[in-house]
Protein backbone atom coordinates (compact mmCIF):
# COMPACT_ATOMS: atom_id res chain seq x y z
CA UNK A 1 0.00 0.00 0.00
CA UNK A 2 1.29 3.39 -0.62
CA UNK A 3 1.66 6.33 1.57
CA UNK A 4 -0.85 7.75 -0.14
CA UNK A 5 -3.67 5.15 -0.19
CA UNK A 6 -2.43 4.72 3.73
CA UNK A 7 -2.58 8.11 4.43
CA UNK A 8 -6.37 8.51 3.27
CA UNK A 9 -7.04 5.58 5.58
CA UNK A 10 -5.35 7.67 8.91
CA UNK A 11 -6.61 10.61 8.43
CA UNK A 12 -10.36 8.81 8.37
CA UNK A 13 -9.85 7.04 11.56
CA UNK A 14 -8.56 10.35 13.19
CA UNK A 15 -11.02 12.93 11.61
CA UNK A 16 -13.67 9.86 13.07
CA UNK A 17 -11.86 9.95 16.93
CA UNK A 18 -11.54 13.78 17.30
CA UNK A 19 -15.37 14.34 15.87
CA UNK A 20 -16.75 12.10 18.22
CA UNK A 21 -14.33 12.87 21.15
CA UNK A 22 -14.83 16.74 20.29
CA UNK A 23 -18.58 16.54 20.18
CA UNK A 24 -19.44 14.75 23.35
CA UNK A 25 -16.89 16.78 24.90
CA UNK A 26 -18.64 20.04 23.90
CA UNK A 27 -22.63 18.21 24.45
CA UNK A 28 -21.46 17.49 28.03
CA UNK A 29 -20.09 20.62 28.73
CA UNK A 30 -23.57 21.49 27.38
CA UNK A 31 -25.34 19.33 29.38
CA UNK A 32 -23.91 20.29 32.75
CA UNK A 33 -24.61 24.44 32.18
CA UNK A 34 -28.39 23.68 31.35
CA UNK A 35 -28.75 21.78 34.32
CA UNK A 36 -26.60 24.57 36.53
CA UNK A 37 -29.16 26.77 35.57
CA UNK A 38 -32.31 24.95 35.97
CA UNK A 39 -31.00 24.39 39.82
CA UNK A 40 -30.67 27.70 40.10
CA UNK A 41 -34.24 28.71 38.64
CA UNK A 42 -35.05 25.88 40.81
CA UNK A 43 -33.54 26.90 43.78
CA UNK A 44 -34.83 30.51 43.34
CA UNK A 45 -38.59 29.38 42.86
CA UNK A 46 -38.42 26.81 46.67
CA UNK A 47 -37.45 30.77 48.04
CA UNK A 48 -39.64 32.50 46.54
CA UNK A 49 -42.18 29.68 47.41
CA UNK A 50 -40.80 29.44 51.29
CA UNK A 51 -40.89 33.09 51.72
CA UNK A 52 -44.13 33.33 50.47
CA UNK A 53 -45.83 30.61 52.83
CA UNK A 54 -43.67 32.39 55.22
CA UNK A 55 -45.15 35.75 55.00
CA UNK A 56 -48.82 33.79 55.13
CA UNK A 57 -48.25 32.32 58.18
CA UNK A 58 -47.25 35.65 59.53
CA UNK A 59 -50.20 36.91 58.77
CA UNK B 1 -1.65 20.48 42.88
CA UNK B 2 -5.32 20.67 43.66
CA UNK B 3 -5.57 23.28 40.44
CA UNK B 4 -3.61 20.43 38.24
CA UNK B 5 -6.69 17.89 38.42
CA UNK B 6 -9.15 20.25 38.53
CA UNK B 7 -11.97 19.22 35.84
CA UNK B 8 -10.82 22.15 32.92
CA UNK B 9 -7.22 21.59 34.37
CA UNK B 10 -7.66 17.61 33.04
CA UNK B 11 -8.73 18.63 30.10
CA UNK B 12 -6.35 21.10 28.74
CA UNK B 13 -3.65 18.31 30.25
CA UNK B 14 -5.57 15.94 28.09
CA UNK B 15 -5.36 18.11 25.18
CA UNK B 16 -1.64 18.74 25.53
CA UNK B 17 -0.50 15.22 25.89
CA UNK B 18 -2.80 14.27 22.85
CA UNK B 19 -1.87 16.81 20.60
CA UNK B 20 2.05 15.79 21.40
CA UNK B 21 1.16 12.16 20.78
CA UNK B 22 -0.51 12.82 17.28
CA UNK B 23 2.76 15.16 16.48
CA UNK B 24 5.29 12.67 17.72
CA UNK B 25 3.57 9.94 15.91
CA UNK B 26 3.42 11.77 12.89
CA UNK B 27 6.82 13.68 12.87
CA UNK B 28 8.85 11.92 15.24
CA UNK B 29 8.56 8.19 14.55
CA UNK B 30 9.29 6.49 11.74
CA UNK B 31 6.62 4.78 9.24
CA UNK B 32 6.24 0.98 10.21
CA UNK B 33 8.35 -1.46 7.46
CA UNK B 34 5.87 -4.04 7.76
CA UNK B 35 2.98 -4.69 5.62
CA UNK B 36 1.07 -2.02 7.34
CA UNK B 37 3.13 0.49 6.00
CA UNK B 38 2.17 4.02 6.71
CA UNK B 39 -1.93 2.59 8.27
CA UNK B 40 0.19 1.81 11.38
CA UNK B 41 -0.29 5.41 12.60
CA UNK B 42 -3.91 4.71 13.51
CA UNK B 43 -2.09 2.46 16.34
CA UNK B 44 -0.82 5.87 18.29
CA UNK B 45 -4.55 6.75 19.17
CA UNK B 46 -6.36 3.45 18.56
CA UNK B 47 -4.60 1.09 21.17
CA UNK B 48 -5.07 4.01 23.96
CA UNK B 49 -8.72 4.61 23.35
CA UNK B 50 -8.75 0.26 23.79
CA UNK B 51 -6.69 0.66 26.45
CA UNK B 52 -9.26 3.10 27.89
CA UNK B 53 -12.03 1.51 27.36
CA UNK B 54 -10.94 -1.40 29.33
CA UNK B 55 -9.59 0.28 31.93
CA UNK B 56 -13.55 2.68 32.62
CA UNK B 57 -15.41 -1.00 32.38
CA UNK B 58 -12.61 -1.84 35.24
CA UNK B 59 -13.48 1.06 37.50
CA UNK B 60 -17.01 -0.27 36.23
CA UNK B 61 -16.38 -3.46 38.19
CA UNK B 62 -14.74 -2.48 40.55
CA UNK B 63 -17.36 -0.03 41.44
CA UNK B 64 -20.12 -2.70 41.32
CA UNK B 65 -18.37 -4.45 43.63
CA UNK B 66 -18.50 -1.46 45.84
CA UNK B 67 -22.41 -0.83 45.39
CA UNK B 68 -22.60 -4.67 46.72
CA UNK B 69 -20.80 -3.42 50.04
CA UNK B 70 -22.06 -0.52 50.69
CA UNK B 71 -25.53 -0.13 49.09
CA UNK B 72 -24.31 3.70 48.51
CA UNK B 73 -25.98 4.87 45.52
CA UNK B 74 -22.50 7.19 44.75
CA UNK B 75 -20.95 4.11 43.13
CA UNK B 76 -23.82 2.74 41.04
CA UNK B 77 -23.35 6.75 39.46
CA UNK B 78 -19.71 5.45 39.31
CA UNK B 79 -20.92 2.22 37.46
CA UNK B 80 -22.67 3.93 34.91
CA UNK B 81 -20.66 7.23 33.95
CA UNK B 82 -17.74 4.43 33.42
CA UNK B 83 -20.07 1.98 31.40
CA UNK B 84 -21.25 5.02 29.35
CA UNK B 85 -17.77 6.58 28.47
CA UNK B 86 -16.31 2.68 28.03
CA UNK B 87 -18.88 1.98 25.37
CA UNK B 88 -17.97 5.38 23.93
CA UNK B 89 -14.06 4.66 23.47
CA UNK B 90 -15.44 0.98 21.97
CA UNK B 91 -17.35 2.55 19.66
CA UNK B 92 -14.30 4.60 18.72
CA UNK B 93 -11.61 1.45 18.37
CA UNK B 94 -14.40 -0.32 16.55
CA UNK B 95 -14.51 1.91 14.42
CA UNK B 96 -10.64 2.79 13.88
CA UNK B 97 -10.47 -0.43 13.96
CA UNK B 98 -12.33 -1.83 11.05
CA UNK B 99 -10.57 1.24 9.08
CA UNK B 100 -7.35 -0.11 10.22
CA UNK B 101 -8.41 -3.45 9.74
CA UNK B 102 -9.18 -2.85 5.62
CA UNK B 103 -6.10 -0.67 4.97
CA UNK B 104 -4.07 -3.62 6.81
CA UNK B 105 -5.60 -6.55 6.31
CA UNK B 106 -8.05 -5.79 3.11
CA UNK B 107 -10.95 -6.63 5.19
CA UNK B 108 -13.07 -3.91 7.20
CA UNK B 109 -13.99 -7.12 9.79
CA UNK B 110 -12.45 -10.49 11.00
CA UNK B 111 -13.87 -12.70 13.27
CA UNK B 112 -11.18 -13.72 15.20
CA UNK B 113 -10.63 -13.78 18.73
CA UNK B 114 -9.29 -10.03 19.91
CA UNK B 115 -12.00 -8.59 17.66
CA UNK B 116 -14.91 -11.09 18.56
CA UNK B 117 -14.28 -10.49 22.12
CA UNK B 118 -14.22 -6.95 21.94
CA UNK B 119 -17.61 -7.18 20.18
CA UNK B 120 -18.70 -9.30 22.59
CA UNK B 121 -17.88 -6.95 25.44
CA UNK B 122 -19.76 -3.77 23.94
CA UNK B 123 -23.03 -6.36 23.35
CA UNK B 124 -22.51 -6.80 27.03
CA UNK B 125 -22.33 -3.22 28.38
CA UNK B 126 -25.38 -2.06 25.75
CA UNK B 127 -26.91 -5.28 27.42
CA UNK B 128 -26.21 -3.41 31.10
CA UNK B 129 -28.03 0.15 29.90
CA UNK B 130 -31.08 -1.94 29.02
CA UNK B 131 -31.02 -3.77 31.92
CA UNK B 132 -31.01 -0.30 33.81
CA UNK B 133 -33.41 0.87 31.91
CA UNK B 134 -36.41 -1.89 32.57
CA UNK B 135 -36.14 -1.76 36.20
CA UNK B 136 -37.50 1.53 37.93
CA UNK B 137 -37.10 1.03 41.58
CA UNK B 138 -33.36 3.07 42.27
CA UNK B 139 -32.05 0.38 44.91
CA UNK B 140 -33.03 -2.66 42.70
CA UNK B 141 -31.64 -1.29 39.85
CA UNK B 142 -28.35 -0.23 41.07
CA UNK B 143 -28.58 -4.00 42.46
CA UNK B 144 -29.40 -5.70 39.15
CA UNK B 145 -26.64 -3.74 37.17
CA UNK B 146 -23.65 -4.35 39.57
CA UNK B 147 -24.49 -7.73 39.21
CA UNK B 148 -24.71 -7.35 35.68
CA UNK B 149 -21.29 -5.29 35.57
CA UNK B 150 -19.68 -8.14 37.46
CA UNK B 151 -20.60 -11.34 35.33
CA UNK B 152 -20.00 -9.01 32.03
CA UNK B 153 -16.47 -8.02 33.34
CA UNK B 154 -14.82 -11.10 32.73
CA UNK B 155 -14.99 -11.25 28.97
CA UNK B 156 -12.26 -8.12 29.52
CA UNK B 157 -9.53 -9.78 30.71
CA UNK B 158 -10.60 -12.12 27.39
CA UNK B 159 -10.07 -9.50 25.32
CA UNK B 160 -7.10 -8.23 26.41
CA UNK B 161 -5.30 -11.68 26.45
CA UNK B 162 -7.08 -13.03 23.61
CA UNK B 163 -4.23 -12.10 21.34
CA UNK B 164 -1.63 -13.49 23.99
CA UNK B 165 -3.18 -16.70 24.59
CA UNK B 166 -4.48 -17.46 20.83
CA UNK B 167 -1.60 -16.05 18.53
CA UNK B 168 -3.15 -17.05 15.58
CA UNK B 169 -5.44 -14.68 14.81
CA UNK B 170 -4.63 -11.69 13.05
CA UNK B 171 -4.94 -9.00 15.45
CA UNK B 172 -0.90 -7.99 16.87
CA UNK B 173 0.78 -8.01 20.32
CA UNK B 174 2.34 -5.13 20.93
CA UNK B 175 2.60 -4.90 24.38
CA UNK B 176 4.16 -8.49 26.03
CA UNK B 177 5.70 -9.52 28.87
CA UNK B 178 8.76 -9.95 26.53
CA UNK B 179 8.72 -6.00 25.71
CA UNK B 180 6.33 -3.58 23.83
CA UNK B 181 8.18 -4.66 19.84
CA UNK B 182 8.30 -0.98 19.28
CA UNK B 183 11.26 1.29 18.46
CA UNK B 184 11.72 3.87 21.42
CA UNK B 185 10.22 6.89 19.18
CA UNK B 186 7.38 4.80 18.78
CA UNK B 187 6.88 3.88 22.35
CA UNK B 188 7.13 8.04 23.46
CA UNK B 189 4.36 8.74 20.82
CA UNK B 190 2.27 5.64 22.25
CA UNK B 191 2.83 6.34 25.90
CA UNK B 192 2.00 10.19 25.73
CA UNK B 193 -1.16 9.31 23.86
CA UNK B 194 -1.86 6.69 26.17
CA UNK B 195 -1.43 9.46 29.43
CA UNK B 196 -3.49 11.78 27.36
CA UNK B 197 -6.67 9.42 26.71
CA UNK B 198 -6.40 8.36 30.02
CA UNK B 199 -6.60 11.62 31.13
CA UNK B 200 -9.29 12.35 28.75
CA UNK B 201 -11.09 9.60 30.37
CA UNK B 202 -10.56 10.67 34.12
CA UNK B 203 -12.45 14.12 33.16
CA UNK B 204 -14.87 12.78 30.90
CA UNK B 205 -15.77 10.44 34.21
CA UNK B 206 -15.46 13.84 36.70
CA UNK B 207 -17.70 15.73 34.13
CA UNK B 208 -20.39 13.00 34.04
CA UNK B 209 -20.76 12.32 37.59
CA UNK B 210 -21.54 16.19 37.81
CA UNK B 211 -23.93 15.90 35.40
CA UNK B 212 -25.04 12.56 37.64
CA UNK B 213 -25.41 15.05 40.89
CA UNK B 214 -26.65 17.57 39.00
CA UNK B 215 -29.61 15.68 37.65
CA UNK B 216 -30.73 14.09 41.34
CA UNK B 217 -30.18 17.82 42.33
CA UNK B 218 -32.87 18.65 39.65
CA UNK B 219 -35.29 15.87 40.62
CA UNK B 220 -35.18 16.89 44.09
CA UNK B 221 -36.11 20.67 43.69
CA UNK B 222 -38.80 19.47 42.02
CA UNK B 223 -40.26 16.89 44.09
CA UNK B 224 -39.79 19.88 46.68
CA UNK B 225 -42.03 22.07 44.19
CA UNK B 226 -44.12 19.75 43.36
CA UNK B 227 -44.90 18.62 47.18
Amino acid sequence: MSIEEGARFVAAAYAVILAVLVLYYFISARRVNTLRRDVELLEQEVQRRQAGAGEAGGE
Amino acid sequence: MKQLVSAPALFVEAGICLIAGLLLAFLYAPIDVSSMGFSQKIFYYHAPIAETALVAFGIAFVAAIAYLRTQDLKWDRLGLVCVRLGLLFSLLVMITGMIWGKAAWGVWWAWEPRLTTFLLVCFLYIAYLVLRSVVEEEQRRATYAAVFAIIAFIDVPMTFFATRFLPEGLHPVVISAGGSGMEGSMLVSFLISMLGMTLLLVALIRRDLAVEDLKDRVADLKNTIGG
